[in-house]
């Protein structure tokens, strides 16, 4: 009976914050559905028929699929060179004793605890000056910088654990080293390569700062940006932004399930060394 | 097999292979805050004319009630922060650690899920959830026949500050929920079975075995949460902009209005070496908490 009890005042309060966790993000969804006036009569009902006006809005007034463009190239651009960089650096540090070594590993992990609000001014200047401000190849540049720190730790606590034999081995038949890196070594690593795919994507499709500030032209701005843009035109209505914020995170939203395992883990052991 | 030393690199390989991924990372976050030092000893707005003026920016900086107001909207958000989302994680995570709670990987899916998604979302739902009229919290209230609780929730100086908090704890504490996991993972389970003999139960446990055993992580948490919201800006900034007026101007936003659109460059970047240097120090100070621990 004890245990009964118990067992349910334990479960109970963690099931409500649990709803209270996705509901907001549920219910956003199938309003998305709705039209406004449905919405307006009943915000809570789910809808009555499926509506995909407010996704049609959000594509020729808001244009997301411009947006969704531009975020997926500067995303998947980001992801390729954060792991091939980032991957190189750690092998090295790694693998290797060399002048330096130490200064550069902490210079990477400075990365991590460096606010980036505080480079936002001086990052600009120099962008500016040099020309850069402004075209497609803008936020990569950021985007693969900031990228870079946490996937050198994951990696570099990685390559660690492989054991130096199985290159050895490699050695002895010749292989040099940009082969050995990446037939052998890298295929070892791909636990941790796929975290650090995942949250380099989405950190690149998530961030806001850099896209404000370094981006004028709405040619190459990103999804953050789209959406604030789009939301600027509706103050009272409600669905059609809900429809562009669905558009923005549903890709999340599908890696998360597919690669939930990886995020967690390369979230949490990026934290704790953080 | 010692022969075979892959401990010396060539210094060619060594510029091929880390060259490149540390020039850019030099050029984006080395060298802007070097200029920005140089910078901030400037009076500029962006054209030809920039003047050496020294330490003024500075002196203008310490004598800024706006900075300081920014600055103690930061703390209040991180003293909320703190109580929110690293107790509410430490409880959840307490729970789940027990076999009595049942679906738990679903939970904490669940929990997690916020985490990942883009700030900027979540700063445009909560102001729809906030919204008198559309807005799931008004409409929370008056099911459970508390209309009389509505309020301005954004537009009302006096609780904006909390309001703009409680998105913050709603989407990271899932982020310390899954680090305080992993901690409670590390703990030998046999430690809990002899507590369990000598007849500790429930609080005692949590008070004497659980807590001096994660207090490394703690400290871990809490320093991620300051810093985490020493850099708030995102989701404040999509729902309230910092107002009404300044009421939740935060030091993000500050430096941001300052650069940005009232084009004070040479100040901005002071702003920028002052924000870096107070997230540098409460960090350390926050490692220094509880003491002579190693973390």
């Amino acid at each position: 009976m004890r245990k009964k009890i118990q067992t349910v005042f334990l479960n109970v309060p963690v099931i409500l914050i649990s709803i209270t966790s996705i509901f907001p993000i549920f219910w956003m969804m199938y309003n998305s559905l709705k039209s406004e006036s449905e919405f307006v009569m009943d915000k809570l009902a789910l809808p009555n028929k499926i509506n995909f006006e407010n996704y049609v809005e959000a594509i020729r007034i808001g244009k997301m699929q411009n947006y969704f463009i531009n975020s997926f190239f500067n995303s998947m651009v980001t992801v390729i060179a954060v792991i091939l960089f980032s991957f190189f650096i750690a092998y090295f540090i790694s693998r290797y004793e060399f002048k330096g070594k130490r200064i550069i590993y902490y210079l990477f992990l400075f990365g991590m605890l460096v606010p980036v609000h505080s480079l936002l001014i001086p990052i600009f200047i120099q962008f500016s000056r040099l020309g850069l401000i402004n075209n497609r190849f803008t936020l990569l540049f950021p985007y693969v910088a900031f990228g870079m720190p946490l996937a050198i730790f994951l990696f570099d606590s990685f390559i660690k654990t492989v054991p130096i034999e199985v290159e050895e081995a490699a050695i002895i038949d010749g292989c040099g080293t940009f082969s050995r890196i990446m037939r052998i070594v890298f295929p070892l690593c791909l636990p941790v390569v796929s975290s650090v795919v995942v949250l380099s994507f989405l950190g690149a499709w998530n961030e806001f700062p850099f896209a404000l500030t370094l981006l004028t032209s709405s040619e190459f701005k990103t999804i953050p940006i789209g959406l604030a843009n789009f939301s600027g035109q509706y103050s009272t209505q409600y669905t059609p932004l809900m429809a562009g914020l669905v558009i923005a995170t549903l890709p999340v939203i599908i890696i998360y399930i597919i690669f939930n395992k990886q995020i967690v883990k390369g979230m949490t052991a990026g934290a704790v060394k953080g | 097999m010692a022969q075979i030393s892959i401990n010396k690199p060539k210094r060619r390989e060594l510029l091929l292979y880390i060259g490149p991924g540390f020039l850019i990372y030099a050029f984006v976050v080395l060298l802007p805050i070097i200029f920005s030092l140089r910078y901030s000893f400037l009076e500029w707005s962006g054209g030809k004319n920039a003047k050496f003026i020294g330490l003024n920016n500075y002196i203008e900086l310490m004598n800024d009630k706006d900075f300081w107001w920014a600055l103690k909207n930061n703390l209040f958000i991180i003293v909320v922060c703190v109580i929110g989302q690293i107790g509410i994680a430490f409880l959840l995570a307490t729970a789940m650690n027990s076999k009595l709670l049942k679906l738990n990987r679903l939970h904490r899916t669940l929990l997690f899920l916020p985490v990942v998604l883009s700030a900027v979302v979540i700063g445009f739902l909560w102001t729809i959830m906030y919204n008198k009229d559309a807005g799931l919290i008004n409409l929370f209230l008056k099911v459970i026949g508390h209309p009389e609780w509505i309020k301005a929730w954004l537009d009302d100086p006096g609780i904006v500050l909390t309001s703009v908090s409680i998105p913050l704890i709603w989407q990271y504490m899932g982020l310390y929920l899954v680090i305080f996991l992993a901690a409670y993972q590390g703990i030998p389970k046999d430690v809990f079975e002899v507590a369990e003999i000598d007849g500790a139960s429930g609080l005692k446990k949590m008070w004497y075995i659980t807590l001096p055993l994660i207090m490394d992580t703690f400290k871990v948490a809490l320093m991620l949460c300051i810093a985490g919201n020493m850099k708030v800006f995102d989701h404040i900034f999509i729902m309230t902009n910092g107002g009404p007026g300044n009421a939740s101007t935060v030091v993000a936003q500050f430096a941001y209005n300052n650069s940005f659109i009232k084009f004070k460059l040479g100040y901005g970047s002071a702003i920028s070496i002052a924000i870096m240097i107070v997230s540098l120090i409460l960090i350390v100070l926050s490692r220094k908490v509880g003491g002579k621990n190693h973390a």
